[in-house]
């Protein structure tokens, strides 16, 4: 009898071929939204970006001050640039396209520079004084050789028009305005440079000043101005300044929307009034829209909403006397509407997108270009602005594709009135986010207290029914039964999860982000489905420039409710699974907020709110917090409040102040997290001792620094008694670099720049970022407890039964290291026991990203110039190293750039070896990670295919032998005898 | 009739053997016995001529008895250098090889001890019993001893919870009675 050789090769060739290969999750288990911000209506064009290109490419420059280029067919970004620095600019960037030449330009704060177009690298930049106002770049006469000059408008107290040289970005002339005037715009035709600023009069309002400049010497060659007539209260009312084209305008409308007040640049004098009319109320919004080139049509568009609906008239302004006249006038429709312009050549076209159509006119006449009907989800809104590319295929078709930014936030392309791909830009921004646990299913829990407190009958009548009624989820069951087979054999995520449906996992994966932006925007992420969009919404519309201040997001996973405050005293409760309001509250329904806590009191959990000064308001008896509060004052310093019963209300009462020495200034306060469980309280070393970790959970890490002697200070607070548990300071920091600090467990970490200068006494000199790492312990002695032994309590008001004794310090070991770049901040990642190691996750500005740096590199006690002892070793020590290196490895972010990260939360998983992290701020990234390794799950390289596979063969081959040996035997006996 | 002929030769000397060498004080050659031509019954005799072996006294009896219950009293530590230098050499880690030595160390001294009245039943007699018992006091001592190197070799693989990291689980974190929020 032999052996199935067979199916011994069938099973082997079920195994995979490599076993060794470890296999990354890298791009599986994490996501990236790559945002750029809302793109803005006068930095946002489709430009080719190489001169011999068919395809162009879709630019903007986004409110965050992000400039990016996005592949207008896919929706995916080509390259990103973040030019606003940490103050994230209130002061609107301009982008322009330089035409004929592979570049863009921006300027943006007192920087301009120009970018290669198809790569988005630099190909010059910039600095100067003052603030950018206006950019444009320079048509140069027909024939000319060179780069393409650029016009650059600052504000330094008076207007500064730069003419920076194509190529190098240097100032070739310099013109300072009237001192005391405000730069509002610089356009060109090809024979003049118009410099518009405005100054104010008392009683004339605002009065425009237009001088006109020589473009090649930059000498005035004249100057006129022209009266508003206090028709334009704020610089606001300018509704536009013609750029770049043959014939550039300003206008502005009078009050009430009646007129519209248009000069053509360089005819002084001639203002022309062109009547605005009514369509279905009061006027909301005029806008007009000018062609950018110079060899294009001198034809504008007047755009006037209303509430209800919009029409638009078009204007042709004749070159010879600078008159302007109505062409013709596009009709009223309801609704916002959006026009937008584009220019081929000489040809000029609006293109309208209206709530059901999208067509294209010429700016000649009011023919029809092209019509498409409008594909358009309804859940994004209504559009805000639109950048359009028409492109003329035949004699008579167009094609037509536009960029929208809608009024729920997203950045829409529109082709020939379909949607091609929409990215969810109002997610960019984000000010707060918290982790929200998904509801349990309450019916089944319910269900069983039913059974278990009626009589034995009825509850088996219930449960019968029960499962009767459970009998309508069977098809769905059996349906899901093979993918969910498929899922758990099949290697990598092969079988996608259904999409849009939130549902508890055993492993605490799926759990949903709350993400709050500046923009007043709420949205719902699903962490556990590559953080996809359940749902958004705007909660509180900010005005231009103005960010909202998220105060403090308070999640009751049990309610399924998030409350989300911000400073102006607003807040809003939604539930966390679907979005849906519960209540909100408008700004000023309540005081003005410094921030907020979350406290435990005898009527539940809430949410108590500090006010600007530092103090909470007084609290009614049953809400009184239990413990003591932590907060800043107005000073900055660091105040410790306890709640005293005075009637039925309590009144919060200062138990201790803590103010550093006059030249500092207290930058940055941390705390432990709120979920920081600690599995172990002590530490084992190699001899089988144990060194107590100082696990005091009430203390704060306060950072000062001070500018005039350069250093750094941080305090170690304990918060009930407001004792200095320790300190340290650094010397030769610089001040102005990011100092970022994180608190957990029984240490602290923090980093900072510094250059140390080397003296006899200190330390060989180093320059550079610094992380020092500082882990507290109850005693230097292993096996001690420190004062207080193994008393089961302790107080910090108290620490023993003799009076006034001092409190227990700390014994705290500290080891610093180099590392190659800033870090900005710093966070820890969390797991539900605190078994698992923690990883110290910091950010990462200048190379845009993440690093999860492991404790065991970041350890204090790494023995300094020797190599560890056996002991030493067992512990898992290494000798110390100062400088670490930034492994690739460590980056949790992988090859993915995520830029403008303010905040990195971690929230733990039901599996204790893994932690979620999500971070926020320009963009949205989140991940998992398992600092020990995911010790408790099954890895992706666990071939359960092979498992099966091995277990079926082994099954069929005992069913093919088992008749073979029983007739063998039964053989064996009849033929011996 | 004729007289009969006289008998032959051989019947005579079939009647009359010659004298028996005892008899006669010509000595055997030198390395002949006699046994070759002894009858039984001399062997008979000598054989109950030589009752050397007596059957010993119980005070004789009881000596012996004592003399090997020592003997197996030292038994074990006798093995001990032997398995002194098996478990150093076998190491301080975890395997198989230095498990069964352990197991086997803790196993044979417990057996042992037992067994101990077993062991030295056959040697229980009403004139050993009283001294049996140093014996036994001796043998239960080397057998924990030889325990004793059982429990070294186990501390020394760290398996005894005799220092403070081992008792780490059971100690707790000490509660603060005041408890501060922070609120930044």
């Amino acid at each position: 009898m032999r052996l199935p050789i067979n199916l011994l090769f069938l099973t082997l060739s079920i195994l995979p071929s490599t076993l060794a290969v470890f296999v990354d999750e890298a791009y599986i288990v994490d996501y990236h939204h790559e945002l750029l911000g809302l793109s803005q209506p006068h930095t946002s064009f489709f430009h080719r970006p190489r001169k011999n290109e068919k395809a162009s490419l879709l630019y903007t420059l986004s409110d965050l001050g992000v400039l990016g280029a996005v592949n207008p067919g896919l929706g995916k970004v080509v390259w990103r640039q973040l030019l606003a620095g940490d103050d994230a600019v209130s002061e609107p960037g301009f982008l322009r396209p330089i035409e004929g030449e592979d570049a863009v330009v921006s300027a943006i704060g007192s920087r301009v520079d120009a970018w290669d177009a198809m790569s988005g690298r630099a190909t010059w930049g910039n600095v100067f004084e003052g603030v950018v106002k206006d950019l444009e770049v320079m048509e140069t006469a027909a024939g000319s050789e060179g780069a393409k000059a650029v016009l650059a408008l600052f504000d330094e107290g008076k207007p500064v028009l730069r003419k920076l040289k194509g190529g190098s970005g240097d100032v070739a002339w310099e013109y300072a305005g009237v001192s005391g005037d405000i730069a509002l715009q610089v356009s060109t035709n090809v024979q003049n440079v118009f410099l518009v600023s405005t100054y104010y009069g008392s009683k004339a309002g605002f009065t425009l000043r237009v001088t006109i400049l020589d473009p090649v010497t930059g000498k005035k060659s004249s100057e006129y101005t022209l009266s508003t007539k206090g028709e334009i209260e704020s610089l606001e009312d300018v509704v536009f300044v013609g750029a770049n084209s043959a014939a550039p305008i300003i206008a502005w409308a009078d009050q009430g929307y009646k007129n519209l007040r248009v000069n053509v640049l360089g005819k002084s004098g001639a203002i022309q009034s062109l009547p605005l009319t009514e369509s279905d109320g009061k006027l909301t919004e005029v806008t007009v829209h000018a062609p950018h080139l110079v060899q294009s049509q001198a034809h504008f568009l007047v755009h006037s909403r209303s509430a209800l609906s919009n029409r638009a008239d078009v204007y042709h302004v004749d070159l010879a006397n600078g008159s302007v006249k109505k062409a013709y006038e596009l009709p009223k429709v309801p609704g916002r509407g959006s026009i937008s312009i584009s220019s081929q050549d000489a040809n000029v076209y609006f293109t309208r997108l209206s709530d059901d159509e999208v067509a294209v006119y010429s700016s000649v006449s009011h023919g029809v270009l092209g019509r498409w009907p409008l594909n358009f989800e309804a859940q994004r809104g209504s559009f805000v602005h639109s950048t359009t590319e028409v492109v003329q295929k035949g004699t008579d078709t167009y094609a037509v594709r536009s960029a929208v930014v809608t009024t729920e936030q997203d950045w829409v392309l529109i082709r020939n009135g379909a949607e091609a791909w929409a990215r969810p830009e109002g997610l960019s921004g984000a000010v707060a986010a918290a982790f929200a646990d998904l509801p349990e299913s309450e019916s089944l829990v319910k269900n069983l207290e039913v059974e278990a407190e009626s009589n034995a009958l009825s509850a088996y009548i219930h449960r019968v029914n029960r499962h009767v009624a459970d009998l309508q989820y069977l098809p769905n069951y059996l349906q899901d039964l093979p993918r969910r087979f498929l899922s758990s054999i099949l290697p990598g995520e092969i079988i996608a999860q259904k999409a849009g449906v939130l549902v508890p996992d055993s492993f605490g994966f799926n759990k949903v982000v709350i993400v709050a932006t500046q923009r007043g925007r709420l949205y719902g992420l699903d962490a556990g489905n590559h953080g996809s969009i359940v749902w958004s919404w705007t909660a509180f519309p900010q005005e231009n420039g103005k960010k909202w201040d998220v105060k403090g997001i308070f999640v009751e996973s049990s309610k399924g409710l998030a409350t989300i405050r911000a400073a102006d005293g607003e807040y809003t409760v939604v539930k966390t699974t679907t979005g849906e309001r519960i209540e909100t509250m408008p700004p000023g329904s309540g005081p003005t907020i410094r921030s907020t806590a979350i406290v435990d009191s005898p009527s539940g959990k809430w949410m108590l709110t500090i006010g600007v000064n530092g103090n909470p308001e007084d609290v009614p008896s049953e809400r009184v917090p239990k413990g003591h509060l932590v907060v800043k004052g107005d000073a900055g310093e660091v105040k410790g409040l306890k709640f005293m019963p005075r009637g039925s209300q309590s009144s919060p009462v200062i138990t201790w102040t803590f103010t550093p020495p006059t030249d500092q200034v207290i930058t940055n306060v941390v705390s432990r997290p709120a979920h920081d469980p600690v599995a172990s309280i002590g530490r084992v070393l190699g001899d089988r001792t144990v060194l107590y970790k100082y696990l005091n959970p009430n203390v704060v890490l306060v950072t000062a620094i001070s500018n005039e002697k350069s250093t750094a200070t941080f305090y170690l607070l304990d918060t009930i008694s407001g004792d200095i548990l320790y300190s340290a300071t650094h010397e030769g920091v610089d001040t102005k670099q990011p100092i970022a600090s994180a608190l957990t467990e029984n240490w602290f970490s923090y980093s900072l720049w510094a250059d140390i200068i080397s003296t006899s006494a200190t330390l060989p000199s180093s320059k550079g970022y610094q992380i020092i790492v500082s882990e507290m312990y109850e005693s230097d002695v292993a096996n001690d407890r420190g004062p207080l032994e193994s008393t089961a309590n302790s107080s910090s008001l108290e620490p023993s039964d003799i009076p006034n004794a001092e409190l227990a310090l700390p014994h705290v070991i500290t080891a610093s290291f180099l590392v190659p770049e800033a870090i900005s901040h710093m966070s820890v990642s969390a797991t539900r026991q605190g078994i698992t190691t923690r990883q110290l996750l910091c950010t990462l500005e200048s190379s845009g990203a993440i690093i999860g740096i492991p404790r065991t590199i970041l350890d204090p006690r790494r023995p300094v110039g020797r190599d560890p002892t056996p002991a030493e070793q067992e512990e898992g020590i290494f000798r110390y190293h100062p400088v670490i290196e930034f492994d690739p490895k460590m980056l949790i972010t992988h090859k993915r750039e995520v830029i403008g990260i303010k905040d990195i939360i971690a929230s733990p998983a039901v599996l204790e070896s893994t932690s979620l992290i999500f971070a926020y701020g320009i963009d949205i990234f989140g991940t998992r990670v398992a600092p020990s390794a995911a010790f408790d799950i099954l890895g992706k390289g666990f071939n359960k295919l092979s498992l099966v596979g091995t277990v079926a063969a082994l099954w069929a081959g005992v069913v093919i032998l088992a008749p073979m040996v029983r007739r063998k035997q039964i053989n064996g006996r009849w033929m011996t005898s | 009739m004729s007289p009969p002929p006289p008998p032959s030769q051989w019947v005579e000397e079939l009647n009359s053997p010659p004298v028996s060498r005892s008899k006669l004080t010509i000595p055997d050659p030198p390395g002949y016995t006699a046994a070759s031509s002894g009858n039984k019954k001399q062997i008979a005799s000598s054989k109950t001529q030589t009752p050397a072996r007596t059957a010993p006294t119980t005070e004789e009896m009881d000596t012996l008895k004592l003399k090997k219950a020592w003997e197996v009293a030292l038994a074990p530590v006798k093995q001990l250098p032997m398995t002194a230098i098996m478990m150093y050499m076998s190491g301080n880690s975890l395997q198989m090889f230095s498990i069964m030595m352990v197991v086997m160390a803790f196993k044979n001294p417990l057996m042992g001890l037992m067994a101990t009245n077993q062991a030295f039943e056959k040697f229980n007699s009403p004139g050993t019993s009283a001294s049996l018992l140093a014996v036994k006091a001796t043998y239960v001592a080397m057998q924990i001893l030889a325990l004793a190197l059982g429990v070294w070799k186990v501390n020394g693989m760290g398996l005894l919870p005799t220092t403070q990291s081992d008792w780490l689980a059971w100690e707790t974190a000490r509660d603060p009675m005041e408890i501060a929020i922070p609120a930044f």
